[in-house]
């Protein structure tokens, strides 16, 4: 209980210190000579800005240094340049294989949850009774737990008795060969993680583009009509460039989301043998060997994937995404 | 005659077609609905299954008798109530200061304009696409050298700061939608800026906040990283840390109907939320399309 109260009372005072620091970035910047609503400007955001340099710009960097480092448990941290980089790269048995699979599993189950869940939203696109409960089925998944998702599809996989392999066992008696070991074979973990992934993502996605859909003018599709296009040329023509911006947003914050998966992870439980995802790793090393020199070097590799894959994503825009801007101009 | 009749013909065989059509889409939209629901029934029959049935093949769908007493058999196998009053404790401070915060600096970013503040926006929206590991271990070592790893505060504390650029975003986006008249009048009456934005912005934001604050529960109850890193202390661990270690040691076979049973306790809240207040939910997230 008195850990509550010593939290909540500094939890109070943190507020107060956040004022301060506005009210005086307000003074400065009078005393700078700026208008009146530009400093209240400037007062009104510094709650964002001293969390951005204390809890996001600092670490970051700090992170990269670290990662140059080996520190004790007592906190001495030593410089051991690039050491942690390679022993990585060519010592460490788990590193190439977490890499793989979190890379292939955010690929894999990328443009199975985005194109799936368009061609869905392109069908439900219409006058359907009872729409809103639909929309609300789809939805579950996605504020469901991942906790609670974790342990359900574990539970399914499991493969003595999950219902998966049971309805899988007529093929099993067909083609021969035993039940998969979902989490526990590296041949099978993937699609095992894939199709949780999917299971997840699908309804959302599908209610996201489905939003989409209603916003593309009905005019273009009956201009097109009357130029006799096929339903394929008006989905490639009209329907795709329309709602490119909401597809691009969901592949962005999809494949980050993905590349990030940790919680899930942690409570399947794959065997080491089937494989780690990276956060997995640097959760391991950091936290149960404190080795935060490594860690942080495992950080940074999957924030440098994460910022290449991001970017390679964006320069590909000019080819498929369309802005109602590109119009006019 | 003849016209009329092949016009009918058409006119039918192209009734047939959209009924199929239509048929095809149904035949659709209800398999997905029952894909997706299957395991939450699934979850539910186990929670309520006994021992000898889980293990039963072919598996068991509908548990007799069911055995509602495997929820109170979970809650009591580990303190889950002291788990959950900590989540809780969590939850509201959490929630309190990122709604202030975020609304405020919101606020400012979509009223205010100053030298700079197109960039210093452009930065916070790039840092929704910065993953959260990489800030972890540096974010991990100041709490320490403050000495509050094991309590509550690194959870709790810099929720102050507006942390969580998706909501300044979203509360931002709205705060745009409410016409300039509005805030010009008012100061005109001589309002202040505080007065403005209590009597005559918050109002009008009701439906952003209230999404906000969906978001915002579900981020604080749903989260495992943050307190399975701070929260060293048995007696302050959440729901989801508790569940973790109830889940067993990595060579234990876990007890399935216990673990259903208290997934099912977990996923509750969340699900009773988003059917009270689904509208804010679905609109929060087709207004940015984000989800997390």
């Amino acid at each position: 209980m008195e850990h509550h109260l010593a939290t909540l009372i500094r939890w109070l005072l943190v507020p107060v210190a956040l004022f301060v620091v506005a009210a005086l970035l307000y003074w400065v910047f009078r005393q700078l000579g700026w208008k009146r609503r530009q400093a209240m400007g400037v007062a009104l955001v510094s709650p964002w800005i001293v969390g951005f340099v204390l809890f996001t710009a600092y670490p970051l960097f700090n992170s990269l240094y670290l990662s140059f480092t080996e520190s004790s448990i007592f906190g001495k941290t030593k410089w051991v340049g690039l050491d942690n980089y390679i022993r990585l790269f060519t010592k460490d048995i788990e590193f190439w294989p977490s890499v793989r699979i979190t890379i292939l599993y955010a690929l894999l189950s990328l443009p199975i949850g985005v194109i799936g869940a368009l061609l869905v939203a392109m069908l439900l696109n219409r006058n359907i009774k009872g729409i809103g409960m639909y929309r609300t089925i789809y939805f579950l998944p996605a504020v469901l737990p991942e906790v609670a998702v974790a342990l359900l599809w574990r539970w399914m996989f499991n493969s003595e008795t999950g219902i998966i392999n049971y309805a899988l066992s007529p093929f099993f008696s067909l083609f021969g060969g035993g039940k998969p070991n979902w989490f526990g074979d590296p041949q099978f973990v993937l699609a095992a993680f894939i199709i949780m992934s999917v299971w997840g993502i699908f309804g959302t996605n599908t209610v996201v583009f489905l939003a989409g859909l209603q916003g593309v003018p009905r005019s273009l599709y009956e201009a097109a009509e009357i130029d006799g296009a096929s339903a394929f040329r008006k989905f490639l023509h009209i329907t795709v460039p329309q709602i490119s911006p909401v597809i691009l947003l969901q592949v962005i914050m999809g494949m980050i989301g993905a590349l990030q998966i940790f919680t899930i992870a942690m409570f399947v439980r794959p065997t080491s043998a089937a494989g780690k995802f990276m956060n997995q790793l640097v959760y391991e090393r950091g936290f149960t060997q404190l080795h935060m020199g490594e860690a942080s070097a495992v950080a940074w590799v999957l924030f440098v994937i994460i910022l290449a894959l991001t970017l390679l994503v964006f320069r590909s825009t000019p080819f498929w995404v369309h802005y109602e801007t590109d119009v006019r101009r | 005659m003849a016209n009329a009749r092949a016009v009918g013909t058409v006119f039918r065989s192209r009734k047939r077609l959209s009924f199929l059509k239509n048929a095809v889409v149904y035949v659709v939209i209800i398999g997905l609905a029952f894909i997706i629901l299957i395991p939450f029934f699934w979850m539910l029959s186990t929670a309520l299954q006994e021992k000898g049935d889980i293990f039963a093949w072919p598996p068991v769908w509908i548990p007799d008798p069911p055995q509602w007493h495997n929820f109170v058999d979970a809650w009591t196998a580990m303190p889950f109530h002291k788990y959950l009053y900590n989540t809780l404790f969590i939850v509201v401070l959490g929630m309190i200061a990122e709604m202030t915060s975020a609304t405020l600096v919101a606020y400012g970013f979509a009223r205010f304009r100053f030298p700079g503040s197109d960039i210093v926006f452009l930065v916070l929206l790039a840092t929704m696409m910065l993953p959260f590991h990489v800030t972890l271990i540096p974010t991990y070592l100041i709490w320490q050298k403050l000495g509050l790893v094991g309590e509550f505060d690194p959870l709790v504390l810099r929720a102050w700061t507006a942390w969580g650029p998706f909501y300044i975003f979203l509360l931002r986006q709205f705060f745009l939608t409410i016409p300039r008249e509005l805030d010009d009048a008012a100061e005109m009456d001589g309002a202040n800026t505080f007065r403005t934005f209590f009597h005559v912005m918050l109002p009008q934001i009701t439906p952003a906040l209230l999404a906000v604050a969906i978001f915002g529960f579900r981020g604080y109850w749903n989260d495992f990283l943050g307190p399975l890193i701070y929260l060293t202390k048995m007696e302050l661990y959440t729901m989801n840390v508790g569940m973790y270690f109830f889940m067993g040691g990595v060579n234990e076979a876990p007890q399935w109907n216990y673990l259903m049973a208290m997934s099912t306790l977990i996923a509750l809240p969340v699900i009773v939320l988003f059917f009270v207040a689904q509208r804010y939910f679905i609109e929060g997230i087709t207004f940015t399309g984000i989800k997390d």
